[in-house]
């Protein structure tokens, strides 16, 4: 597996097994020291094959006993696919038949019209796929074309965010339309009895018997008393994952991780969980063919929703939440009066702007898993009904408590900035009312809601405002990126412009383990378009997994370098830092742009993280 | 307000109905004044507050908009729950959302305050082309629930303010003392008796 030929293992290194991390300043810069000390000596060996395909492949070999009771050929993925689908011909009838021959079409026809593509994300795959496809196709496209010229702008990031139309694309499909087969990464919900609950594209209803499909290859590898994690037909990666008598499935060409894949299925089970509570088991229990479609009825902009954040919101693969920089003080007098409110019964108190934090309270001992705040942003975020006027509407935190619902008022103080109040008493609409007018006043009186545009509009963290060295910011604009194939007038743009930072500094996020928090630069030149941002954000994804891969154990660094970029990775006791650099970026140079990076957010760590949010430090 | 004799009468009001008959539509347009022709489904439940000044009174409306969808229907008491008055809203181009109209009707009758006026209101009457439900029809299960009917659209704000006004004119003056015998009593009698003191 080639990312860990790459990476240093922890071995008996006494700082990571440090079970108490020091969160000290002081001996936090000593330690930056003695770990930038360390990378020094073991100096990894570089990997500049560009190939990230190996990785994505290579992960999922290690989960080799959950790879089905296939067969062990594990050349062919083409191998496997058709194992599957004849042994479910057998059982699901002549239906089943029809469905897994035509599934089995897009595979070939993927494999056999595009030649494996050089860059990590497979996403230059899409534009080569769309070939045979309708005008939704140039919808897509103009989206896109949309982006790129926003992108002058600067605040790259939550413009992409602004210019995605949430909902449900495709409905007229099913999967006989070759557009719906052609399509890169499909999601579907269904029951065990096989009855679609949610698909990505296409009308449920009609996938009916592609959800049978599905729940015959399951339930056929469940009676060898086996469970199917993962198939892999060529470029195609299946996921599975079964939740009691709800099933989940990935198909996906995007050659992303299998753990970031199943990771995705588990956050899509939240969402349905976040609406329903996990007590929608007890309705299959009474009838086993319960049809649960109806109850997420409306909740499409919801699913679709999460399902793009996947490649734009780091806290999908993270598993922490970011906060909007705002002055220290303006985030105390905030945090304050959630902590007041919540000293009244109120569960959870949360500021927010778009899926950032603002500041945030719990009741005591009650606390708050960032995967709960981000499905709980996405839900709030992406229902336009929330923003008409006071809403209060019953969710459940599937991480909190899965079984039981809490109720919700969520109020929208301007077009980003809201709160939301969590309570376990249904009555309490009219205390959490008067305890929003509390918190309005005293927003009003420190000026916090016009701070917050102001946040919005500088945006957080840029490589650029890093010190910087000018020979080498040289140096790396006359490297450029061309080995990224974006087309025609991103290229130009690109080659014409100075890019990033300091040394070839491109884009970092950082997260503070402890805090639960991470911070990330905001985009900047080169990574410009959406296309490039979701490639940057794959490739983090891979390092990410590569670094947790737990077969291998945890790993402190690595040092990758590709024809896209160069990428450090850095894993101590306290935070983890993901930096991209130029692929031609010097390491040395690198190595100490990342302490200074680190330096640089304990610099702003009161005003780029909440501190001291008690529901998290437990 | 120091206006001698005038009443300010605090009246909590449900709007209920099946998924996309309109509700929310309606109370934006009574409330904001404005209509979007693509509406998005309502979470859990919207809350409103308008006053309306009738004759003699003035009346502050704390509306619930409830969301339509199935999920949430166990959650209606917590909305109905000593609400003074109803809207139950059907789409007039939707024979299903009538049907579903006499559902809620029914659980009001059973289980809401039997003091509640409750107004039926056949939205999207400006479809007249699509309309499945006749007017006849719905006037005809009206008097035999003793609902009052009106057809209303959202979109063209056609008897839209005319509905909260007929209700905020029913509402019982003075809430908890006036309460004659005959008013205890559930459905039929006790709505006449609304019926024949305000409709002269």
């Amino acid at each position: 597996m080639t990312s860990d030929s790459s990476s240093s293992p922890s071995s008996s290194d006494t700082e990571f097994a440090d079970p108490n991390p020091s969160t000290d300043p002081g001996t936090n810069s000593e330690r930056v020291q003695s770990q930038l000390e360390s990378m020094n000596l073991s100096e990894p060996s570089e990997v500049s094959d560009g190939s990230h395909t190996d990785y994505g492949g290579g992960d999922d070999d290690d989960d080799a006993p959950a790879e089905v009771a296939l067969s062990n050929a594990n050349e062919g993925g083409f191998t496997n696919g058709r194992v599957v689908r004849e042994d479910l011909a057998e059982t699901s009838g002549e239906e089943g038949r029809e469905a897994s021959l035509r599934a089995e079409h897009p595979v070939e026809m993927e494999a056999g019209e595009e030649p494996p593509s050089p860059t990590s994300s497979g996403y230059d795959g899409e534009r080569g796929s769309s070939g045979g496809a309708t005008s939704t196709y140039k919808a897509d496209d103009a989206s896109e074309d949309e982006i790129r010229e926003a992108n002058g702008d600067g605040d790259t990031a939550s413009q992409h965010e602004a210019a995605w139309l949430p909902g449900k694309r495709h409905v007229h499909e099913d999967d006989a339309s070759i557009s719906w087969r052609k399509r890169k990464k499909h999601f579907f919900i269904l029951s065990n009895s096989g009855k679609p609950i949610y698909s990505r594209y296409g009308d449920e209803h009609k996938l009916a018997g592609f959800s049978a499909t599905l729940q015959a290859i399951i339930s056929f590898v469940e009676n060898g008393g086996d469970r199917v994690n993962l198939v892999k037909a060529g470029k195609h990666q299946v996921v599975f994952l079964v939740k009691g008598p709800i099933y989940l499935v990935c198909i996906s060409c995007t050659d992303e991780t299998y753990d970031y894949l199943r990771g995705q299925l588990d956050l899509l089970y939240g969402q349905m969980i976040l609406i329903l509570t996990k007590s929608i088991d007890r309705c299959f229990e009474k009838n086993a063919k319960f049809d649960m479609s109806p109850l997420l009825g409306g909740t499409d902009a919801v699913f679709s929703s999460l399902v793009h954040s996947f490649s734009w919101n780091p806290a999908t693969f993270l598993h922490a939440y970011t906060c909007l920089p705002i002055q220290y003080a303006l985030r105390q007098a905030a945090g304050t009066i959630l902590q007041e409110v919540c000293a009244s019964g109120v569960l959870f108190s949360l500021l927010m702007c778009r899926h950032k934090v603002i500041s945030l309270a719990g009741a005591q001992k009650a606390s708050l898993h960032p995967d709960d705040l981000l499905l709980l942003s996405n839900f709030v975020m992406s229902s336009e009904s929330f923003r008409t006027s006071e809403s209060f509407s019953p969710i459940c935190l599937p991480r909190y408590n899965p079984q039981a619902f809490l109720h919700a008022y969520v109020h929208f103080f301007d077009d980003d900035t809201y709160v939301m109040l969590l309570t376990t008493r249904s009555e309490a609409f009219y205390h959490l009312k008067d305890c929003r007018i509390r918190i309005e006043a005293v927003l009003l009186k420190s000026n916090i809601l016009s701070m917050v545009q102001r946040s919005i509009a500088e945006g957080g963290m840029r490589v650029e405002d890093l010190p910087i060295d000018r020979r080498l910011r040289q140096k790396a604009s006359s490297t450029n990126n061309q080995g990224q194939d974006t087309g025609g007038p991103d290229r130009l743009r690109d080659i014409s412009v100075g890019t990033g930072g300091p040394f070839g500094l491109w884009h970092f996020i950082y997260r503070s383990i402890y805090l639960d928090q991470y911070i990330s630069s905001e985009f900047s030149l080169p990574v410009t378009s959406h296309r490039q941002q979701k490639s940057l954000y794959r490739a983090y994804q891979k390092l990410y997994a590569s670094m947790h891969d737990k077969g291998l154990g945890p790993h402190k660094t690595q040092y990758r370098r590709d024809e896209n970029y160069t990428l450090l990775c850095w894993v101590t006791p306290d935070f983890e830092l993901y930096a991209a650099f130029d692929p031609l970026a010097d390491k040395a140079m690198a190595i100490k742009m990342c302490n200074q990076v680190c330096q640089r957010v304990k610099d702003l760590e009161n005003e780029v993280f909440l501190q001291g949010a008690s529901p998290f430090s437990w | 307000m120091a206006t001698s004799g005038n009443k300010n009468i605090n009246a909590k009001l449900v709007l209920l109905g099946d998924v996309g008959a309109g509700k929310s539509s309606l109370v934006l347009r009574f409330v904001k004044d404005q209509f979007v022709e693509f509406q998005e489904s309502t979470i859990g439940a919207a809350f409103f507050s308008q006053t309306l000044a009738v004759n003699d009174a003035t009346v502050k409306f704390e509306i619930w908009d409830t969301a339509g969808q199935e999920r949430y229907h166990s959650l209606a008491p917590m909305y109905y729950r000593g609400a003074a008055a109803a809207i139950i809203v059907f789409d007039i181009t939707n024979q299903a959302s009538f049907e579903r109209a006499k559902k809620w009707v029914q659980e009001l009758q059973a289980q809401g305050n039997p003091n509640m006026v409750m107004a039926l209101a056949g939205n999207k009457a400006d479809l007249l082309d699509a309309r499945k439900v006749s007017a006849e029809e719905a006037e005809t299960y009206a008097q035999e629930n003793s609902l009052f009917f009106m057809e209303t659209s959202a979109k063209t704000a056609t008897n839209v303010k005319d509905i909260f006004y007929e209700i905020a004119k029913r509402l019982p003056r003075v809430q908890p003392t006036e309460n004659p015998t005959g008013m205890v009593l559930p459905s039929g009698q006790a709505a006449t008796a609304v019926n024949s003191s305000c409709c002269a």
